[in-house]
């Protein structure tokens, strides 16, 4: 009996001892996650001002923060595409510029592999040939993963993930550069505009944002940075300025210039906006009242030309206007029906 | 005559009312920001030559400065690494939650939809853009069967391209396509949740598409993808695949 109850003691423990493991490895199974990928490249732009017969050697640092993968990289040339920045990549290499790797034991185009939380210097070797004409030349270095098998037989779309960096190269033997900026487009994009007189005229609520737009054309060569200002000055003296940032403006192409300090809006929750509507290069917040008058003062660098342009605006607080209107209406009929 | 006063004070008070109403429920005066969130100069241009020029060929030395321009005339060339005028606290990021889009096994005119978000962390100013572009329409390993791409609903009002966003609700409707929500995300879906359109396709020679792009400051920006795929009764019984680029750049 006491030998009965001893076997029953044992054979219940080891039930519960085997539950026990089998429960601490079910509820500590780690989740089954998708492969995902999560690459950084630095530094994301690069500018070279070089004379032919010369190379440089530039050290990226690319990083993996997702899964395990296989990269590989690759240099490709690009036109800006649209007034914003965008670019459009090309499908083959061309051009005199040569690129290689430095790297002992990595080519351009090779596949290598990188863990999870890794990184890997790249160093790009970039060669101007003798004899490579003078201008500019634009490439994107981009890496991009080797995509694995699909799950088989099953439908799949399998993606692939590639990131670039820009590098923007400017040949000149004697150390000349083209420059020929002029100002394509400036302009308050205002809701209301009236015609008279051949003039247009900007009218302005006096609480609204106003956007503001100025766009810059490089007829040149070569690339060009914008300096200067965009100056409100308002019918009261007061006044604004706003610095434009020197962002590339590539050859032979127009840019949409950004101003700081520039107000901000919620595009998500505020769609019919007019700064939500058109891309803007610094949207002005404040109350308004009168006449206000928006000018530009641009160089290329020190020694370049200054150019210029301004444009002005009527501010009124047409909805109060309005309102006022209404309620004198409104009286005026109210006291005339009380009369009669 | 008494009444006649009263009527006029009623109304003088009417009038003040709405015009305070109206007055002090004008949105607020914000003053200009002159502390942007947006961007934080780290430095100035580097321009110290002077002198006016009146050739259109201006030296290195007025864009650059006179210390650049010798360290050009000395190394042959000059390198700038990163946005020069901006702190860049962002770096640029790019990543996919899932790479292997699986729609298991297909039934005719039943519409399947699988879902993967693109992440992009970007710091500089300028936009950054996320395209995509197929390496070909769905097809079998050997080649010989392929699933066409969208057309959506069809018709005059509701065929999509890889340009156009239309409705896709039919299960009539058969094909492979794709929609993006979250942000920065292209206009044409931002409106309408059935809205799809068929990637554009490398073999046709057709550009890639802009699936995300913004020209702000950006970290974390986030957009869900969504491919969807519905075969006909007469699709051959295969397994199909295709290979989707997603390539994203920053600005210059």
């Amino acid at each position: 009996m006491k030998n009965d109850n001893l076997k029953l003691k044992k054979t219940f423990l080891i039930f519960f001892f085997v539950i026990y493991i089998f429960s601490l490895l079910i509820f500590n199974l780690s989740e089954a996650n998708a492969q995902q990928v999560s690459l950084t490249i630095s530094p994301p732009l690069l500018e070279l001002f070089i004379k032919p017969g010369k190379s440089v050697l530039i050290a990226y640092n690319l990083e993996n923060l997702g899964d395990p993968a296989i990269l590989s990289t690759k240099v490709l040339p690009f036109v800006p595409q649209g007034n914003q920045g965008g670019i459009k990549i090309k499908e083959e290499f061309a051009g005199p510029i040569r690129f290689y790797l430095d790297n002992a034991n990595l080519k351009l185009d090779d596949p290598f592999f990188l863990k999870t939380k890794d990184s890997q210097q790249l160093l790009l070797r970039i060669r101007v040939p003798e004899g490579t004409p003078n201008g500019d030349y634009y490439y994107t270095l981009l890496t991009e993963t080797k995509h694995s098998k699909g799950t088989e037989g099953t439908t799949s779309s399998l993606a692939k993930a590639t990131i670039g960096a820009n590098i923007l190269i400017t040949v000149t033997e004697s150390g000349q550069v083209d420059i020929k900026g002029k100002v394509a487009f400036f302009d308050v994009t205002s809701r209301y505009k009236l015609k008279l007189f051949g003039q247009i005229f900007n009218f302005i609520e006096s609480t609204d944002k106003v956007p503001v737009v100025l766009i810059l054309e490089n007829q040149g060569k070569n690339l060009i940075k914008p300096q200067g200002e965009i100056d409100l000055l308002g019918n009261f003296g007061e006044r604004a300025k706003f610095e434009i940032l020197p962002q590339n403006i590539l050859a032979e192409s127009q840019r949409l210039t950004q101003a700081t300090p520039s107000a901000e809006i919620d595009c998500n929750n505020n769609r019919k906006e007019q700064a939500c509507l058109f891309p803007t290069s610094l949207v002005l917040s404040g109350f308004f009242l009168g006449k206000y008058r928006l000018s530009t003062s641009i160089n290329f660098g020190e020694g370049t030309p200054n150019i210029f342009a301004y444009v002005t605006f009527y501010a009124m607080p047409l909805k109060f206007i309005l309102a006022i209107l209404s309620s004198i209406t409104i009286v005026v009929f109210i006291v005339k029906r009380v009369r009669e | 005559m008494k009444s006649m006063k009263n009527q006029i004070k009623i109304t003088f008070f009417f009038v003040i009312f709405i015009f305070s109403f109206l007055f002090f429920n004008l949105s607020d005066v914000v003053a200009i920001n002159m502390d942007s969130s947006r961007y934080r100069i780290q430095f100035g241009n580097i321009n110290i030559a002077g002198g006016n020029k009146t050739s259109e060929n201006y030296k290195l030395a007025d864009t650059l400065g006179q210390t650049a321009a010798g360290k050009f005339q000395s190394d042959g060339y000059i390198v700038k690494a990163g946005f020069q005028y901006i702190h860049s606290i962002i770096p640029f990021r790019f990543s996919i939650s899932n790479i292997d889009i699986n729609f298991g096994s297909l039934i005719a005119s039943t519409p399947v939809t699988q879902t993967t978000t693109l992440t992009v962390y970007f710091g500089g100013a300028g936009e950054y853009q996320v395209t995509a572009i197929e390496e070909g329409p769905l097809r079998t390993l050997d080649d010989a069967n392929n699933i066409p791409d969208t057309n959506c609903d069809g018709g005059e009002e509701d065929t999509c391209n890889e340009d156009w966003a239309k409705p896709w609700t039919l299960n009539s409707a058969y094909g492979f396509g794709y929609r993006t929500d979250g942000d920065d995300v292209p206009q044409a879906f931002a409106t309408e949740s059935s809205h799809f359109r068929p990637f554009p396709d490398r073999t046709s020679a057709e550009p890639p598409a802009v699936v995300m792009n913004s020209a702000d400051v950006g970290k974390n920006r986030q957009s869900t993808f969504t491919f969807k795929i519905n075969v006909s009764p007469i699709q051959t019984a295969g397994t199909y695949q295709t290979v989707i680029n997603f390539v994203a750049t920053p600005s210059f």
